[in-house]
């Protein structure tokens, strides 16, 4: 167990997530994003209180957060857990045509693809550093999840945020540079999805100044509701 | 015609639109190891490039260019490019280091139209992309600033994309630049910002 690594120490933003998880927990995603009000009452405060300052202080020197790496392999395999399940959510839905408009449908399609990209480099990474890549669990997805364009979206902006949050939770346990640097490359491209995929469904694609992260337990509990065996 | 804003852009298009997935576990362009001399000095970078973009928007926002959810957009990531700036200075404070002061900027014709404006945009934040991810192993050892300029990173990228989107982009190498981030090591960051950089302490 570690404590998340919080680079805002800011209320707002915790709350935030924690009202989303808990939604997700709820069975249906649903992604409630801040408010915009309340984002900015965030801004003005850490502008004064120094988010800065809480970079410095979250974590120096305090052993739990970096207790438990366990190794780059086991946060390679857990990165692909979270890619296969996002590789099978797109390709289920664009085979299933839930999205009709085609910009839509442009703006989507590259993320399934880069989805199963991740999980084809990751597998190939974990193989040429001497791991066994886990194998793909049997995912369930709720009903409506592909016939119904806001259900689809609305759990791919879920997704979208919730891998964001993970790569986030794992920049500092990294061990190896390069392995951090294709963490991060592909972390990048996550953030891009979240953005791209919350302004379609009217959502804010800057929820914060700053990524969130979330520990390895809280993003498998998320996730684990869509992984039946 | 070889303007200003024709430089940046060129400089910024060393993306690839595809990125082979073979780069998976090879090396990257990140920092030349004789790049930065201390985690201090890449937060300064950091910080100007934030005094850059900050300015940008401020400038740009104040022209009064855009309307509707673009302007509400860029009204948001004017307040996250400022969040970048206060945070990175009182970091640099906190760690008992000397902020650079912000650089003399010209941004020239990026305020001409919406069009240049929002082009002049999509390239500041793709090098900003590029910027963080590139100077990320130079923060490997000091774990809380690699998170903290990690999340910096993923806004910034955030930022490209929806600025492609605005922009009417191609998904594929408009708003999206494959399936992995590419980095680009300091000195061809500055280049590619040098025509709007007038003068600047750390460059």
């Amino acid at each position: 167990m570690h404590e998340t690594n919080e680079p805002l120490g800011a209320d707002s933003g915790r709350a935030a997530r924690v009202r989303r998880s808990s939604q997700m927990f709820g069975g249906k995603p649903v992604l409630q994003f801040r408010t915009e009000t309340s984002r900015r009452g965030f801004i003005a405060g850490a502008a004064l209180v120094g988010v800065g300052a809480t970079f410095v202080a979250f974590n120096r020197n305090d052993p739990r957060a970096f207790a438990d790496a366990g190794g780059d392999i086991d946060i390679l395999n857990y990165a692909l857990t979270l890619e296969y399940l996002e590789a099978e959510f797109y390709t289920q839905g664009i085979s299933g045509n839930v999205l009709t408009d085609e910009r839509e449908l442009e703006l989507v399609s590259p993320i399934r693809d880069h989805e199963q990209a991740h999980v084809d480099g990751i597998s190939q990474l974990i193989t040429d550093l001497g791991g066994t890549p886990v194998e793909s669990p049997t995912f369930m997805f709720p009903e409506g999840t592909f016939t119904d364009r806001d259900v689809f979206l609305e759990t791919a902006s879920m997704f979208e945020e919730l891998g964001v949050q993970a790569y986030h939770g794992q920049v500092a346990l990294i061990s190896d540079v390069q392995i951090l640097g294709t963490a991060a490359a592909i972390a990048g491209v996550e953030s891009r999805h979240a953005a791209v995929v919350a302004d379609l469904i009217g959502g804010a694609p800057f929820p914060a100044p700053f990524e969130a992260n979330l520990p390895v337990e809280d993003v498998l509990a998320a996730a684990g509701q869509f992984i039946e065996s | 015609m070889y303007t200003r804003k024709n430089l940046i852009r060129d400089a910024g298009l060393v993306i690839p639109g595809a990125i082979a997935l073979t780069m998976l576990g090879s090396k990257f362009a990140f920092a030349d190891d004789g790049d930065f001399e201390s985690p201090l000095d890449v937060l300064n970078y950091a910080l100007t490039l934030e005094y850059l973009e900050a300015e940008f928007y401020r400038q740009g926002n104040d022209a009064g260019l855009l309307t509707g959810k673009a302007a509400e957009y860029f009204a948001t990531i004017q307040t996250d490019e400022e969040t970048h700036v206060m945070t990175l200075q009182d970091t640099i404070a906190s760690l008992g280091g000397a902020a650079v002061p912000a650089p003399m900027v010209d941004f020239g014709e990026s305020f001409a139209s919406e069009e240049s404006y929002l082009e002049t945009a999509y390239t500041f934040e793709n090098l900003g992309v590029q910027a963080y991810l590139g100077a990320a192993p130079s923060l490997f050892q000091e774990k809380e600033l690699l998170t903290a300029a990690a999340s910096i990173f993923g806004v910034e990228a955030r930022h490209a994309a929806i600025i492609g989107v605005l922009q009417n982009k191609p998904a594929e190498g408009g708003v999206y630049q494959g399936a992995l981030e590419t980095a680009l090591a300091r000195a061809d960051v500055l280049e590619a910002a040098s025509p709007f950089i007038v003068s600047a302490e750390t460059l």
